[in-house]
């Protein structure tokens, strides 16, 4: 039996970067919040001390710190008509497993998505008329606008010291910065990163191309950083572990080096780790969420937690599968195309190609997780698509973050796979090779989508969320027209070697990682029939409920997501506070 | 202005570091006189070898042989063996990867398209040897003799065609699946893992390619070896090296 518990003001379920920030907004007014996180604290353990931290087989091979598959993992398949199974190790996307979520491992690329990423469906519709978007791909506008976010923006680049150079401050457009960069208030908070020898490389090359090439806007601090609240950064050791990696170094901005140390000083937060939400409790008479039910997983009691408002902020996944689980809001059917819940998700279209030169020192161990050069000239719609057979586009980036060895030894293609050839070539390149990466958009299609697998269950019993899912035609065009791009820009590198220039082709394969930036499932929208959540993200059949992550997003770009994501994280800590103020649908 | 050695993070780290080099140098130089040492003969293994803790001898042989195929000893390492990379795949075997730690296993089980990664009721151990026993049994029917027999070439030849064609399904096994899936990957690990795993035995592999491994504290070194040969490449330093 649940041990029923005392109700709290606001539950958040998912101790990562969301719920921070939310806390950070609603204790600052003394506001009751109760954190529920599944994972425990990274923050002394051997993955944030030295040597232990730098160790790739045990972070990023063997997954340390990611959601442990055994308990809890997806299924797949590509399509309606194939058998879904469940993916017993994950390497495409990697969600995480603790305090800080997956913002503790992440590489720290941040972005601001373009001015219209949120008005995309208008966008598209205005430049090149309704029919340009194929009926299968349910585009749709956001319900809010990057001016509503661009002060949030600019809070949370602030609070996490971003480094970077801007590239439009408010519309006058700065050299060195991404021309195609949303207008901002300011500079970044610290200067860029150093740039490598392949972003020296890579941006004579796109310069001499005519294109744009600029820093990428990081979270590892080129410098010593305080932020707007006191919290410190340290200098960037530029030591290769950020992505899969805590960083012992206090350089990488964190929640849980810049929020959760700061909150739990304050009286009214509260965090609970190894607090595995299995439910949202929902009245659907009333259409209010009651509380969350979730098991203690050091003593293995479940409890009953009551909350007078509860907010999703777990990973993707996690959102839409507990809305599925407690049965809130219209599951969404492909036949049909009705329902919402699971509708639109997306992932990315990643490709790249591999570039050898031997007179050139690469040193790719030299490198930080975002220590990577880009041009965003074809990127979503920063390109004209007249009489192009797709639509979105990719960011693309010499991208080199780190030399760890079992992951990254590229050989020249026709190298044997081992014996004494193979070893040659792995010597004489490791050092002197790189690749040019496209991060590809992914919008939506009709025929991708979540829902609660009917055979495969966690290790509590509960269904699994299944992925419908594969790239789609538009993707497919895309990615092959992008990275012949790619493939222009490496050759005029003149590297000594090159390889495959291809884009992404083939069906979804979970063996190999891509990207950990999957979108969609509990979107958000000015209308209740095409979304699940408002443009304030209250669930339109629970005004108390929130829900705010990644899951809200309606597509995906060709960006790193994490940007949008707390800047509405923090828009949402203001408007929890409007709502509890006087509780309507906002 | 004196900073407080916890209130500062970056000195609190370089602290750490300076810490962990001091205590490393000693191993280091050991390591380095290690290598330097001629590669012992396939006569004489490396002194006093540990037990193995997975592998049975028939198993051992075969991993034995393959991993001297697929490195053999040559201008840039000593065989396989030599290098620990049987010695790592059998500690492997034996811990939480062999056992299925982290993977998901509950049924039903059905096979399925490759993208979506093996679908088997095994742990990677069991699998890795059922996957060793049809190889060996596949051997000794065409061949007429075990894997651990065969030369070199012929070895070598029998990965290419008959493993990785997949001309046998011995039990319902795929040889390409065994090995690309699980052989493979764990014998790239055994090359370029941290030494304390067994394998990249005096860190062979990291040097051959030139990581310099830990500490990794560059941010001077970003500037002053950017597209220039990084001295540390040429001594690679372990995780054993600092503890």
């Amino acid at each position: 039996m649940p041990k029923k518990l005392p109700k709290r003001s606001v539950v958040i379920v998912g101790g990562g970067l969301c719920a921070a920030l939310i806390s950070r907004e609603l204790t600052a007014k003394n506001i009751d919040v109760l954190v529920l996180e599944r994972g425990g604290d990274h923050i002394n353990g051997a993955e944030a001390k030295l040597p232990s931290q730098r160790d790739e087989l045990r972070w990023a091979v063997h997954q340390g710190l990611m959601q442990n598959w055994q308990r809890e993992t997806y299924t797949l398949r590509h399509s309606r008509a194939d058998e879904s199974l469940p993916v017993r190790w994950m390497e495409a996307f990697l969600p995480g497993n603790g305090v800080g979520g997956a913002a503790s491992h992440w590489n720290g690329q941040t972005w601001r998505w373009a001015e219209y990423d949120m008005t995309l469906r208008t966008r598209y519709e205005s430049r090149y008329g309704k029919a340009a978007i194929p009926t299968d791909m349910p585009l749709q506008d956001w319900g809010t606008t990057y001016n509503e976010l661009e002060p949030y923006h600019d809070l949370f680049e602030k609070l996490f010291g971003l480094s970077g150079k801007a590239g439009n401050i408010k519309g006058v457009i700065q050299p060195g910065g991404n021309p195609f960069e949303a207008p901002r208030r300011d500079e970044y908070p610290q200067k860029p990163l150093e740039i490598t020898e392949a972003g020296i490389m890579f941006k004579e090359a796109a310069q001499g191309l005519g294109f744009h090439p600029f820093p990428q806007p990081a979270a590892n601090s080129s410098g010593n950083y305080t932020n707007p609240d006191g919290q410190k950064l340290g200098q960037c050791q530029y030591c290769g572990h950020c992505e899969r990696f805590i960083c012992e170094a206090h350089a990488k901005a964190t929640p849980d080096e810049l929020l959760y140390p700061m909150l739990r000083t304050r009286r009214s937060f509260e965090i609970r780790t190894h607090a595995h939400v299995l439910h949202v409790d929902y009245d659907r008479h009333a259409k209010r969420a009651i509380g969350v039910r979730y098991l203690d997983l050091n003593s293995g009691q479940e409890y009953e937690q009551p909350a007078g408002i509860v907010i999703l902020a777990g990973f993707t996944m996690t959102n839409t599968r507990l809305l599925l689980l407690g049965g809130i809001g219209e599951p969404y059917d492909a036949m049909t195309r009705r329902g919402v819940v699971g509708k639109n998700f997306c992932y990315q279209t990643t490709s790249g190609v591999n570039m050898f030169f031997k007179d050139r020192w690469i040193n790719p161990f030299l490198a930080a997780g975002s220590t990577g050069t880009l041009i965003d000239e074809f990127n979503n719609d920063n390109f004209d698509h007249s009489g192009l057979s797709f639509l979105g586009g990719a960011s693309i980036t010499s991208s080199v973050t780190n030399g760890r060895p079992i992951r990254r030894h590229s050989t020249p293609p026709g190298t044997p796979r081992w014996g004494t050839a193979w070893k040659k070539a792995t010597a004489a390149w490791y050092a002197h090779s790189f690749s040019v990466g496209a991060q590809g958009s992914c919008y939506p299609h009709r025929e991708n989508f979540l829902d609660l697998d009917p055979d495969y269950t966690d290790a509590y019993g509960l269904p699994l969320l299944r992925m419908t899912f594969d790239f789609r035609e538009n993707e497919v065009r895309m990615s092959d027209w992008v990275t012949r791009k790619v493939g222009e820009i490496c050759k005029a590198m003149s590297p000594d070697l090159i390889g495959a220039i291809k884009g992404y082709s083939g069906a979804f394969d979970t063996r190999d990682y891509q990207t950990s930036h999957i979108t969609g499932g509990t979107i958000m929208g000015a209308e209740p029939h095409t979304s699940v959540v408002s443009p304030h993200l209250q669930h339109w059949d629970a005004e108390n409920l929130f829900v705010v992550g990644a899951s809200v997003y309606p597509h995906n770009s060709g960006y790193n997501p994490t940007g949008p994501l707390a800047a509405l994280a923090l828009r949402l800590g203001n408007d929890v506070l409007r709502y509890i103020e006087r509780p309507r649908q906002l | 202005m004196t900073e407080q050695e916890n209130g500062n993070p970056r000195r609190t780290f370089l602290i750490q570091v300076a810490k962990a080099a001091g205590a490393g140098s000693l191993a280091a130089v050991v390591a380095n006189e290690t290598v330097a040492a001629p590669a012992p003969s396939i006569e004489q293994p490396s002194a006093s070898p540990a037990p193995y803790e997975s592998l049975s001898p028939d198993e051992a042989s075969f991993v034995e042989a393959l991993v001297n195929v697929m490195c053999p000893a040559d201008e840039h390492s000593p065989n396989g063996v030599d290098c620990g990379l049987a010695t790592y795949i059998d500690r492997q075997l034996a811990g939480p990867y062999g056992k299925g730690a982290g993977r998901y296993q509950r049924g039903p089980f059905r096979s399925g398209k490759p993208e979506l990664g093996l679908q088997l009721p095994l742990t990677p151990e069991e699998f890795c040897k059922a996957g060793i026993a049809a190889a060996d049994a596949a051997c000794v029917e065409g061949r007429g003799k075990a894997f651990a027999a065969l030369t070199p070439a012929e070895a070598d030849a029998f990965i290419k065609t008959t493993i990785l064609e997949d001309h046998v399904k011995s039990d319902g096994i795929s040889l390409a699946q065994w090995f690309n899936e699980v052989v493979y990957p764990l014998f790239v690990e055994a090359c370029f893992a941290d030494p304390m795993y067994g394998g990249n035995r005096n860190a062979v592999f990291w040097r051959m390619i030139g990581y310099p491994g830990l500490p990794a504290t560059h941010t001077l070194d970003m500037t002053r070896y950017r597209g220039k040969p990084y001295p540390g490449a040429k001594n690679p330093k372990s995780i054993a090296d600092f503890t």
